[in-house]
């Protein structure tokens, strides 16, 4: 009798801490908002890949990770390594901090068309001195002192028939990211956040301010986010003028731009399976949104550059987006589905389709595939070149991250359970751009160049994280 | 010239809205308290890996022309 009351007693203390962990899991779940974002409900069970429940109550949470990403070419090559802690308190509330630091180098697009010819570049030196390589990692640049005037300038020059590559690009950046978030009361929950990132020519600085509230017995979870961004572009050599002649002359002060953002949410359990989330994504952004270091070709009726632009876009931008995620349990294996649609006043729409599928193989191992496709239509403004012949539009950029194009992602996860509360895992992906490379009615001796300058890159991530009392 | 109503002709479009308001209707939405054993799983989080969400969230704002919409996007320079 003894031994039978205390096994009963040890089932219901089970069944209590599975139903409190229930509750908990799914309402934090239902609010995964949009603040500085940590493990909900991410305690490992090491019966299986995919059978935790346990959540972080009371626990702190250290997730780090690196980031290897290196575009074909010798282009973009970067190393980011992120740090995250987050403090679950037993009342609900969570602070959490991120660290990231990314070394930027290789070679970048300058936004010249390409010709059969090569083709040099001036551009206003970063420091003064005689004949000096810089950064590069596919050729370099050389600093060269103008005679009679005496003004450095660096100089380098490209191949014929290639996409015109900017090789002495190097950056380095810190990011700080905090968050807060607290049960405001039974069904709501208030989130603050701030980050600051800097770079040696860029600042950016926000702050956000959400609320999360659950309706329909924790079935359904509306939120509203408003984010606030102040943004300063301290460009190496100063801030040109749009439209003017790239030469070597120092240029202007710097140059700011605010962006205002507002996403409202709601997250539904649709069933014991299933759980989605629609969100509408509303921003604006004012001030200088230009590629400082970007230039675009004014060509002749053959195609040979006449000059070199810097390039100019507008100053207002509006963008909205509306988002569905779903994740669904199909067997054993967790399914990850999302949409989006994408508008913007500069003439861009986007869509993207991810999926990806969670699939326990070993005892604490699984892995999962993943799939993304996006596709855009390019900016008003955007032009591969201009023609001399023709006077100046009102704004224009060849960058052809605001063309028509569209892209294929194909990556995989792996996840392996450890020490009870720990995971490893480890995630790589290879990204396909694809584009227009002749587009129609080039000049003549343009014919044959390939004026597509979007990325293929290849990216692999490692991180572990770690929650303990 | 009158404008085209939304979705008219779309069969595409029309079969997953109805779908949608069909189960929304239904009253089968959502689940009890003691029967969210699965929803409670790590695995059904929105996001396993905010470090991962976070990192690619960062290529993808630096090589496309649109971003944002999971969560809020900012601005940022993305010149590279």
């Amino acid at each position: 009798m003894q031994l039978r009351r205390s096994r009963r007693g040890r089932i219901c203390r089970t069944l209590g801490l599975l139903t409190a962990n229930l509750f908990v899991a799914t309402g934090v779940q239902a609010q995964d908002s949009n603040a500085l974002p940590s493990h909900d409900a991410s305690s490992a069970d090491v019966r299986g890949a995919t059978d935790d429940t346990q959540t972080d109550l009371g626990m702190t949470r250290i997730d780090g990770a690196i980031l290897f990403y290196q575009e074909d070419g010798g282009r973009v090559r970067t190393i980011e390594p992120v740090l995250s802690a987050t403090f679950n308190s037993t009342s609900g509330d969570v602070l959490s901090f991120r660290f990231t630091s990314d070394t930027l180098t290789g070679a970048t697009p300058n936004g010249a068309a390409p010709w059969t010819g090569f083709q040099t570049f001036t551009t206003p030196a970063h420091a003064p001195g005689k004949t000096t390589t810089l950064t590069g990692s596919s050729g370099g640049s050389t600093l060269v002192t103008i005679p009679g005037i005496g003004t450095v300038v660096r100089q380098y020059t490209t191949a014929p028939n290639s996409i015109p590559l900017d090789t002495g690009f190097r950056d380095q950046r810190y990011a700080v990211d905090l968050g807060y978030s607290t049960q405001w009361n039974a069904d709501t929950k208030l989130s603050f956040g701030g980050s600051a990132s800097i770079e040696r020519d860029y600042t950016a600085i926000t702050a956000s301010l959400g609320a999360a509230r659950d309706f329909n017995h924790k079935n359904t979870t509306v939120s509203a986010v408003l984010n606030f961004e102040y943004d300063l572009s301290r460009p190496y050599f100063g801030t040109p003028s749009p439209f003017t002649v790239m030469n070597g002359n120092p240029k202007g002060a710097g140059a700011s731009k605010e962006v205002y953002n507002a996403v409202l949410g709601v997250t539904q359990v649709i069933n014991r399976r299933w759980l989605a989330q629609l969100n509408y994504s509303i921003g604006t952004t004012n001030g200088y949104q230009t590629d400082p270091y970007r230039i675009i070709s004014v060509v002749d009726p053959v195609g040979a550059p006449l000059q070199y632009l810097y390039e100019n876009r507008p100053r207002s931008r509006l963008r909205q987006s509306v988002y569905l995620g779903n994740k669904i349990s199909i067997g054993p294996t967790f399914v990850d589905i999302s949409a989006r649609y994408y508008h913007d006043s500069w003439g861009i729409n986007s869509i993207t389709v991810a999926a990806a599928d969670r699939v326990p193989i070993l005892s604490g191992l699984y892995v999962e595939p993943e799939v993304r496709y996006y596709r855009q239509t390019s900016a008003y403004f955007f032009h591969d070149y201009l023609l001399g012949s023709q006077g100046l539009p009102t704004f224009a950029s060849s960058d052809s991250r605001l063309g028509r194009f569209s892209a294929v992602t194909f990556g995989a996860k792996l996840g392996l359970k450890v020490f009870h509360t720990g995971e490893v895992y480890l995630q790589g992906e290879r990204y396909n751009q694809s584009g227009a490379a002749h587009p129609p009615g080039v000049p003549s001796g343009l014919a044959n160049e390939n004026f597509f300058s979007g990325a293929s890159s290849t990216s692999i991530i490692a991180g572990y994280t770690y929650a303990f009392f | 010239m009158r404008s085209r109503p939304f979705l008219a002709g779309s069969r595409l479009s029309f079969v997953p809205v109805m779908g949608i308001i069909a189960v929304v209707l239904s009253g089968c939405v959502g689940t009890v308290a003691w029967d969210r054993d699965i929803l409670a799983k790590q695995a059904m989080s929105l996001n396993t890996h905010p470090l991962i969400t976070a990192l690619h969230d960062h290529i993808y704002f630096s090589k496309e022309g649109s971003s944002g919409g999971r969560t809020t996007d900012g601005g940022g320079c993305g010149c590279n």
